[in-house]
């Protein structure tokens, strides 16, 4: 097989995996954890009271604190630790360190002078103003990533689509997502389907040229598979009395250890604010 | 005259106005009556069910439904609108098509509250639907997560959750195995037996004799060829034949090949 075509394959076995694997996190959702066992109303009010204090604090320590109490509350969860590191660590240290970077300079972030080297006879000094900065900068970014990815691998994304109606989304905004979300899986099994009669028939090594000519195919195959979707669903839903309007059931109910939680959450907020 | 759900008088529907559908066809379907439309691929079965539940509109003739015109104008009026839906139900070809909430209770409630039934209503219904087909274990789960025959009760049931009095079924068991078309086909004849219209699009002639007392075959012509008793219609091999509906089976039985028509009525043939 050449090479070219390993990269088509790898690029499609890729995203595929990358949402098969979205769905494999569906399965953390329905552990009997600590954050699973909570209404997501107030899971989520209480996520964002957490993101807010991470955007607000200038401390580091603060920050590796609020690190640490998410650790612990994805143990407490039940969720394998090696998989959310993984999952928060992946893109952080890739984007945020290169935007980074440029601040540790003198350049960015004048001050005193912490490390100084020499590159083909330029000065590059590295300050402790931005060596701190970098640092506040990365954690920030790394505990409110981790912060984020908790609360949605805790909570089914049907009932994190049901949150949104809590900050007063419209119903059909929020609709629309879930039924996005829903018609991925059906195309993502329709390229790989495609992918594989390919394979099965072309056998292993394809022209790249042919490959060319058969990705764009599909691409316009899709395209158009989407657009008679949309409009089948359209007419199911019309046959079920739509008229414009979605009307939603809200089955959540919050118990004493959701206001707890809420209310332990609030305490520390305001105790973190008061500290600063 | 009260008695008629459906009535068609020379129905003609083209795709893009150039590609023909239907022609010429006329239909009576009375209220508690078991109709299959049978044709083979392609001679518009679909195209008349998507008539009957005023997705899309005939380019001529009238269609007429409960005693009133059901055109797109009349689909317009809130009241009307309200009413038909509340009446007739349709189960997709397509499951995906059909199940586009991101859990299958909430497809199930999806009719019952979009027909202006509170939550505790629509719930009740959810429960009384367990009984018919027990899917309580699938409820929380979204829909790409099921199989197809799981897909199919999901979708037959988010129909039924409205209370039609007419239930329309496309290919209710198309690809589906041996116990769930069982399964399917017992949900059909119990709605049917609670006095429930039922008109089901099919190729599947196995299954047309429980679900159907009258038999509207559709020609490649896309004009309705013959219409009648079920059982008389299924006995005529010849007829069945030349509209593709069944064809030469031929197998081995230990030492002899055994040729013979591929039609339901054979398997009953002791």
């Amino acid at each position: 097989m050449s090479n070219s075509n390993r990269f088509i394959e790898r690029s499609i076995m890729g995203a595929l995996s990358f949402l098969k694997e979205a769905i494999y996190a569906d399965e953390y959702a329905s552990r009997k954890g600590f954050l699973q066992g909570l209404d997501p109303r107030i899971k989520a009010v209480t996520f964002i009271l957490f993101l807010t204090q991470i955007l607000l604090t200038k401390s580091v320590i603060v920050l590796l604190f609020l690190y640490a109490l998410c650790l612990l509350l994805a143990k407490i969860s039940r969720i394998d630790l090696w998989f959310f590191l993984k999952r928060t660590w992946v893109f952080i240290p890739l984007f945020t360190l290169f935007v980074a970077i440029p601040s540790l300079f003198s350049a960015f972030s004048p001050g005193e002078a912490l490390i100084t080297f020499k590159i083909f006879g330029i000065n590059f000094i590295i300050t402790r103003q931005g060596f701190q900065g970098a640092v506040l900068f990365v954690a920030r970014v790394i505990t409110s990533v981790s912060f984020a990815v908790l609360l949605s691998i805790t909570t089914r994304h049907f009932q994190l689509l049901k949150v949104l109606r809590i900050f007063k989304i419209p119903q059909v905004f929020v609709m629309v997502i879930g039924m996005c979300y829903r018609y991925i899986y059906l195309f993502v099994e329709i390229i790989e389907n495609t992918y594989r009669a390919v394979k099965s028939r072309a056998g292993a090594s394809i022209h790249y040229k042919k490959g060319q000519s058969i990705a764009a195919w599909n691409i316009a195959y899709l395209w158009a598979r989407s657009y008679q979707l949309n409009e089948e669903v359209y007419n199911a839903m019309l046959s079920r009395g739509y008229s414009g309007e979605p009307v939603v059931s809200d089955d959540f109910k919050a118990k004493a250890k959701d206001w707890l939680w809420l209310f332990c959450v609030s305490l520390m907020f305001i105790a973190a604010a008061a500290y600063l | 005259m009260d008695n008629i759900i459906f009535e068609l008088k020379n129905v003609s529907f083209s795709y893009l106005g150039k590609y023909p559908a239907l022609r010429g066809i006329d239909m009576a379907i009375k209220k508690g009556q078991k109709a299959a439309v049978i044709g083979a691929n392609g001679t518009g079965k679909s195209t008349l069910l998507e008539v009957l539940d005023g997705l899309i509109f005939p380019d001529s003739g009238t269609v007429k439904t409960f005693g009133e015109e059901l055109t797109e104008s009349a689909l317009a009026d809130k009241d009307f609108l309200r009413n038909f839906r509340s009446k007739v139900g349709f189960v997709f070809q397509n499951s995906d098509v059909q199940l586009f909430c991101p859990t299958v209770k909430e497809d199930i409630l999806f009719g019952p509250l979009q027909l202006g039934l509170s939550p505790k209503e629509a719930n009740a219904r959810l429960e009384a639907l367990m009984e018919i087909i027990d899917i309580r274990v699938l409820l929380d789960r979204p829909p790409h997560h099921l199989s197809m025959g799981e897909k199919k009760k999901a979708a037959i049931l988010s129909s039924l959750a409205i209370e039609p009095e007419v239930l329309i079924l496309d290919e209710p068991t198309a690809g589906l195995d041996p116990a769930t078309v069982r399964q399917i086909i017992d949900a059909v004849i119990d709605a049917n037996s609670f006095g429930k219209t039922i008109i089901t699009a099919t190729h599947d002639l196995h299954i047309v004799e429980e679900i159907a007392d009258i038999v509207y075959v559709f020609g490649s012509d896309r004009r309705i060829c013959r219409y009648g008793d079920a059982a008389e219609i299924l006995k005529d091999t010849e007829f069945l034949k030349a509209n593709n509906l069944v064809h030469i089976h031929s197998h081995r039985h230990k030492e002899q090949i055994h040729i013979h028509s591929h039609s339901h009525i054979e398997h009953h043939v002791p």
